[in-house]
Protein backbone atom coordinates (compact mmCIF):
# COMPACT_ATOMS: atom_id res chain seq x y z
CA UNK A 1 0.00 0.00 0.00
CA UNK A 2 2.67 2.93 0.95
CA UNK A 3 4.55 1.26 -1.96
CA UNK A 4 1.59 2.43 -4.60
CA UNK A 5 1.48 5.67 -2.49
CA UNK A 6 4.71 6.27 -2.91
CA UNK A 7 4.46 5.24 -6.44
CA UNK A 8 1.31 7.59 -7.36
CA UNK A 9 3.11 10.57 -5.45
CA UNK A 10 6.17 10.08 -7.85
CA UNK A 11 4.16 10.04 -11.15
CA UNK A 12 2.15 12.95 -9.82
CA UNK A 13 5.69 15.03 -9.43
CA UNK A 14 6.96 13.66 -12.82
CA UNK A 15 3.53 14.54 -14.19
CA UNK A 16 3.62 18.41 -12.54
CA UNK A 17 7.08 18.99 -13.40
CA UNK A 18 6.59 17.90 -16.99
CA UNK A 19 4.14 20.43 -17.46
CA UNK A 20 5.41 23.05 -15.99
CA UNK A 21 8.41 22.43 -18.19
CA UNK A 22 6.04 22.53 -20.95
CA UNK A 23 4.53 25.71 -19.80
CA UNK A 24 7.29 27.54 -19.62
CA UNK A 25 8.95 26.04 -23.15
CA UNK A 26 5.48 26.82 -24.84
CA UNK A 27 5.55 30.68 -23.09
CA UNK A 28 9.13 31.11 -24.40
CA UNK A 29 8.50 30.19 -27.80
CA UNK A 30 5.43 32.17 -28.25
CA UNK A 31 7.16 35.35 -26.62
CA UNK A 32 10.43 35.06 -28.26
CA UNK A 33 8.64 34.46 -31.66
CA UNK A 34 5.84 37.18 -31.56
CA UNK A 35 8.69 39.73 -30.11
CA UNK A 36 11.00 38.70 -33.49
CA UNK A 37 8.12 39.32 -35.59
CA UNK A 38 6.47 42.52 -34.31
CA UNK A 39 7.23 45.92 -35.29
CA UNK A 40 8.11 47.34 -31.91
CA UNK A 41 9.89 44.54 -30.53
CA UNK A 42 12.73 44.85 -27.56
CA UNK A 43 15.55 43.49 -27.16
CA UNK A 44 16.07 40.05 -25.47
CA UNK A 45 18.51 41.45 -23.07
CA UNK A 46 17.27 44.80 -22.16
CA UNK A 47 20.23 47.85 -22.09
CA UNK A 48 18.99 49.99 -18.22
CA UNK A 49 21.71 51.70 -17.72
CA UNK A 50 20.91 55.32 -16.28
CA UNK A 51 22.41 57.16 -19.42
CA UNK A 52 20.50 54.57 -21.86
CA UNK A 53 16.99 54.89 -19.55
CA UNK A 54 16.98 58.63 -19.64
CA UNK A 55 18.14 59.60 -23.10
CA UNK A 56 15.75 61.12 -26.03
CA UNK A 57 14.08 59.99 -29.42
CA UNK A 58 18.00 59.67 -31.05
CA UNK A 59 19.73 57.73 -27.86
CA UNK A 60 21.22 60.87 -26.69
CA UNK A 61 21.43 60.35 -22.94
CA UNK A 62 19.88 63.16 -21.43
CA UNK A 63 21.61 62.55 -17.64
CA UNK A 64 23.31 65.75 -16.13
CA UNK A 65 25.31 64.65 -13.00
CA UNK A 66 24.66 66.15 -9.66
CA UNK A 67 28.21 68.47 -9.84
CA UNK A 68 27.09 69.89 -13.31
CA UNK A 69 23.98 70.69 -11.89
CA UNK A 70 25.56 72.33 -8.87
CA UNK A 71 27.71 74.38 -10.82
CA UNK A 72 24.66 75.87 -13.35
CA UNK A 73 22.75 76.47 -10.42
CA UNK A 74 25.74 78.41 -8.57
CA UNK A 75 26.12 80.47 -11.75
CA UNK A 76 22.69 80.94 -12.15
CA UNK A 77 22.63 79.37 -15.41
CA UNK A 78 20.08 76.73 -15.33
CA UNK A 79 15.88 76.79 -14.31
CA UNK A 80 15.14 73.78 -12.62
CA UNK A 81 11.61 72.14 -12.92
CA UNK A 82 9.90 70.25 -10.73
CA UNK A 83 7.70 67.49 -12.10
CA UNK A 84 6.15 65.87 -9.27
CA UNK A 85 3.08 66.92 -7.64
CA UNK A 86 2.42 70.27 -6.92
CA UNK A 87 1.56 68.85 -3.08
CA UNK A 88 5.40 67.38 -3.18
CA UNK A 89 6.72 70.65 -4.63
CA UNK A 90 5.40 72.85 -1.98
CA UNK A 91 6.25 70.45 0.90
CA UNK A 92 10.01 71.16 -0.04
CA UNK A 93 11.99 71.71 -3.46
CA UNK A 94 15.41 72.98 -5.37
CA UNK A 95 15.71 76.22 -4.49
CA UNK A 96 14.26 78.51 -7.43
CA UNK A 97 12.84 75.86 -9.14
CA UNK A 98 9.15 76.38 -10.69
CA UNK A 99 6.68 73.52 -10.56
CA UNK A 100 5.25 71.95 -13.41
CA UNK A 101 3.56 68.62 -12.70
CA UNK A 102 4.47 65.88 -15.67
CA UNK A 103 0.98 64.23 -14.74
CA UNK A 104 -0.93 67.52 -15.12
CA UNK A 105 1.38 68.93 -17.95
CA UNK A 106 -1.46 70.32 -20.40
CA UNK A 107 -3.15 71.99 -17.70
CA UNK A 108 0.36 73.76 -15.91
CA UNK A 109 2.06 74.42 -19.34
CA UNK A 110 0.92 77.62 -20.47
CA UNK A 111 1.39 79.00 -17.83
CA UNK A 112 4.71 78.25 -17.28
CA UNK A 113 5.91 78.61 -21.40
CA UNK A 114 6.49 82.31 -21.01
CA UNK A 115 9.23 81.52 -18.66
CA UNK A 116 10.79 78.79 -20.26
CA UNK A 117 10.93 80.93 -23.28
CA UNK A 118 12.33 83.72 -21.44
CA UNK A 119 15.11 81.18 -19.55
CA UNK A 120 16.00 80.42 -23.10
CA UNK A 121 17.22 84.12 -24.25
CA UNK A 122 20.85 85.68 -24.09
CA UNK A 123 20.11 88.92 -22.51
CA UNK A 124 21.46 90.91 -19.68
CA UNK A 125 17.90 92.39 -18.43
CA UNK A 126 16.79 89.69 -16.51
CA UNK A 127 16.74 90.95 -13.05
CA UNK A 128 18.41 88.05 -11.01
CA UNK A 129 22.03 89.22 -12.55
CA UNK A 130 22.41 86.45 -15.08
CA UNK A 131 22.78 86.94 -18.61
CA UNK A 132 22.88 83.78 -20.67
CA UNK A 133 20.59 81.67 -21.64
CA UNK A 134 19.84 79.10 -19.20
CA UNK A 135 19.86 74.95 -19.39
CA UNK A 136 16.43 73.54 -18.31
CA UNK A 137 16.49 70.59 -15.56
CA UNK A 138 14.11 68.44 -14.87
CA UNK A 139 13.60 66.15 -11.89
CA UNK A 140 11.46 64.07 -9.75
CA UNK A 141 12.71 61.56 -6.91
CA UNK A 142 13.53 57.97 -6.80
CA UNK A 143 16.13 56.80 -8.81
CA UNK A 144 13.48 54.78 -11.31
CA UNK A 145 11.04 57.81 -11.28
CA UNK A 146 10.17 58.33 -14.99
CA UNK A 147 8.31 61.97 -14.62
CA UNK A 148 11.09 63.99 -15.18
CA UNK A 149 12.27 61.95 -18.14
CA UNK A 150 9.01 62.46 -19.70
CA UNK A 151 8.69 65.89 -19.15
CA UNK A 152 12.35 66.95 -20.62
CA UNK A 153 10.97 64.61 -23.50
CA UNK A 154 7.78 66.81 -23.85
CA UNK A 155 10.08 69.67 -23.13
CA UNK A 156 11.93 68.72 -26.08
CA UNK A 157 9.12 68.06 -28.40
CA UNK A 158 7.38 71.79 -27.49
CA UNK A 159 10.66 73.18 -29.06
CA UNK A 160 13.43 73.33 -26.19
CA UNK A 161 16.30 71.97 -26.98
CA UNK A 162 18.30 72.84 -23.80
CA UNK A 163 17.11 70.24 -21.40
CA UNK A 164 18.91 67.58 -19.27
CA UNK A 165 17.62 65.64 -16.43
CA UNK A 166 19.00 65.49 -12.79
CA UNK A 167 18.11 61.93 -11.99
CA UNK A 168 16.93 61.24 -8.36
CA UNK A 169 17.14 65.09 -7.83
CA UNK A 170 15.06 65.86 -5.32
CA UNK A 171 16.77 63.51 -3.33
CA UNK A 172 20.44 63.83 -4.04
CA UNK A 173 19.78 67.12 -4.21
CA UNK A 174 18.86 67.05 -0.37
CA UNK A 175 21.74 64.50 0.43
CA UNK A 176 24.42 66.97 -0.69
CA UNK A 177 22.99 69.43 1.62
CA UNK A 178 22.45 72.14 -1.19
CA UNK A 179 19.75 75.01 -1.49
CA UNK A 180 15.75 74.36 -0.98
CA UNK A 181 13.14 75.96 0.07
CA UNK A 182 9.13 75.17 0.87
CA UNK A 183 5.96 76.40 -0.52
CA UNK A 184 4.44 78.16 -3.57
CA UNK B 1 -5.56 36.36 -19.39
CA UNK B 2 -7.07 39.67 -18.69
CA UNK B 3 -4.00 40.59 -16.90
CA UNK B 4 -1.54 39.18 -19.82
CA UNK B 5 -3.16 41.00 -22.89
CA UNK B 6 -1.98 44.61 -21.82
CA UNK B 7 1.50 43.33 -21.53
CA UNK B 8 1.64 41.44 -24.66
CA UNK B 9 0.36 44.61 -26.49
CA UNK B 10 2.69 46.78 -24.43
CA UNK B 11 6.13 44.91 -24.05
CA UNK B 12 8.24 48.09 -23.72
CA UNK B 13 6.21 49.18 -20.87
CA UNK B 14 5.92 45.71 -19.28
CA UNK B 15 9.58 45.90 -19.27
CA UNK B 16 9.80 49.21 -17.85
CA UNK B 17 7.30 47.66 -14.92
CA UNK B 18 9.31 44.56 -14.09
CA UNK B 19 12.50 47.13 -13.67
CA UNK B 20 10.78 49.68 -10.96
CA UNK B 21 10.50 46.72 -9.42
CA UNK B 22 14.52 46.65 -8.88
CA UNK B 23 14.28 42.80 -7.99
CA UNK B 24 16.07 41.31 -11.42
CA UNK B 25 19.53 41.55 -12.70
CA UNK B 26 19.11 44.14 -15.35
CA UNK B 27 19.95 41.95 -18.09
CA UNK B 28 16.91 39.58 -17.14
CA UNK B 29 14.37 42.36 -17.03
CA UNK B 30 13.93 41.84 -20.74
CA UNK B 31 13.01 38.17 -21.07
CA UNK B 32 11.12 38.01 -17.88
CA UNK B 33 8.78 40.90 -19.33
CA UNK B 34 8.56 38.90 -22.59
CA UNK B 35 8.23 35.56 -21.08
CA UNK B 36 5.59 35.70 -17.91
CA UNK B 37 2.50 37.62 -20.00
CA UNK B 38 2.46 34.68 -22.10
CA UNK B 39 3.03 32.07 -19.13
CA UNK B 40 0.67 33.85 -17.46
CA UNK B 41 -2.31 33.87 -20.55
CA UNK B 42 -1.29 29.44 -20.99
CA UNK B 43 -1.78 29.14 -17.50
CA UNK B 44 -5.03 30.95 -17.77
CA UNK B 45 -6.16 29.17 -20.77
CA UNK B 46 -5.40 25.71 -18.60
CA UNK B 47 -7.25 26.71 -15.75
CA UNK B 48 -10.62 27.50 -17.55
CA UNK B 49 -10.26 24.62 -19.78
CA UNK B 50 -9.17 22.49 -17.12
CA UNK B 51 -6.41 20.76 -18.82
CA UNK B 52 -3.15 19.82 -17.41
CA UNK B 53 -4.27 21.69 -13.78
CA UNK B 54 -1.34 19.97 -11.69
CA UNK B 55 1.50 22.19 -13.68
CA UNK B 56 -0.94 25.29 -13.70
CA UNK B 57 -1.56 25.44 -10.17
CA UNK B 58 1.62 25.02 -9.34
CA UNK B 59 2.90 27.89 -11.34
CA UNK B 60 -0.07 30.27 -10.98
CA UNK B 61 0.86 29.62 -7.49
CA UNK B 62 4.43 30.44 -7.15
CA UNK B 63 3.91 33.38 -9.58
CA UNK B 64 1.30 34.62 -7.34
CA UNK B 65 3.77 34.15 -4.38
CA UNK B 66 6.72 36.08 -6.09
CA UNK B 67 4.75 39.22 -7.35
CA UNK B 68 3.01 39.87 -3.46
CA UNK B 69 6.38 38.37 -2.04
CA UNK B 70 8.07 42.00 -4.94
CA UNK B 71 5.30 43.98 -3.73
CA UNK B 72 5.37 43.45 0.26
CA UNK B 73 9.09 43.72 -0.20
CA UNK B 74 9.02 47.09 -2.20
CA UNK B 75 6.58 48.22 0.18
CA UNK B 76 8.64 47.59 3.19
CA UNK B 77 12.20 49.69 1.52
CA UNK B 78 9.99 52.47 0.69
CA UNK B 79 10.37 52.30 -3.42
CA UNK B 80 9.10 54.95 -5.68
CA UNK B 81 5.92 55.84 -3.05
CA UNK B 82 6.72 59.24 -3.70
CA UNK B 83 6.76 59.24 -7.74
CA UNK B 84 3.88 57.51 -8.72
CA UNK B 85 6.71 55.28 -10.61
CA UNK B 86 4.26 51.88 -11.03
CA UNK B 87 1.96 54.05 -13.14
CA UNK B 88 2.09 56.86 -14.99
CA UNK B 89 -1.44 57.49 -14.41
CA UNK B 90 -1.72 59.92 -11.46
CA UNK B 91 -5.38 58.70 -10.42
CA UNK B 92 -3.91 55.21 -10.09
CA UNK B 93 -1.07 55.60 -7.73
CA UNK B 94 1.81 53.78 -6.85
CA UNK B 95 0.98 50.16 -5.89
CA UNK B 96 -0.31 50.00 -2.38
CA UNK B 97 -1.72 48.16 0.12
CA UNK B 98 -4.95 47.32 -1.49
CA UNK B 99 -2.80 45.90 -4.83
CA UNK B 100 -0.97 43.54 -2.26
CA UNK B 101 -4.57 42.29 -0.52
CA UNK B 102 -6.04 42.30 -3.66
CA UNK B 103 -3.11 40.22 -4.62
CA UNK B 104 -3.32 38.07 -1.44
CA UNK B 105 -7.67 37.19 -2.53
CA UNK B 106 -5.54 35.81 -6.23
CA UNK B 107 -2.93 34.17 -3.95
CA UNK B 108 -5.86 32.18 -1.56
CA UNK B 109 -7.70 31.11 -4.59
CA UNK B 110 -4.62 30.12 -6.14
CA UNK B 111 -3.63 27.83 -3.53
CA UNK B 112 -6.97 26.33 -2.88
CA UNK B 113 -7.11 25.06 -6.45
CA UNK B 114 -3.81 23.55 -5.77
CA UNK B 115 -4.81 21.54 -2.93
CA UNK B 116 -7.75 20.33 -4.79
CA UNK B 117 -5.67 19.11 -7.50
CA UNK B 118 -3.49 17.44 -5.25
CA UNK B 119 -4.67 16.18 -2.10
CA UNK B 120 -8.41 15.84 -3.27
CA UNK B 121 -8.47 14.95 -6.33
CA UNK B 122 -10.93 11.81 -7.05
CA UNK B 123 -9.27 11.46 -10.59
CA UNK B 124 -8.49 7.75 -11.28
CA UNK B 125 -5.62 8.38 -12.99
CA UNK B 126 -3.43 9.62 -10.72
Amino acid sequence: MNNANFNSNSHLLKKTFWQISVFVILASIFALTVNHFRSDSIPIIGEWSVDARFSDSSGESLVISLEEAKRLFENKTALFLDARRKEQYDEGHIQGALSLPQQEVDAYFMDIAPKLEESQLDNNDRGDGSSKSKVIITYCDGDTCELSHELALFLKEMGFNNVKVLVNGWSVWQEAGLPNEIGE
Amino acid sequence: MYASYDKILHPEAFAKAVFNYQILPDTAVNIAALVLPWLELLIGLSLVAGIWLEGSTVISTSLMMIFIGSLIFNQIRGLDIHCGCFSTDATQGPAGIWTIMRDFSFLAASIYLTFRIFFFSKSPNI
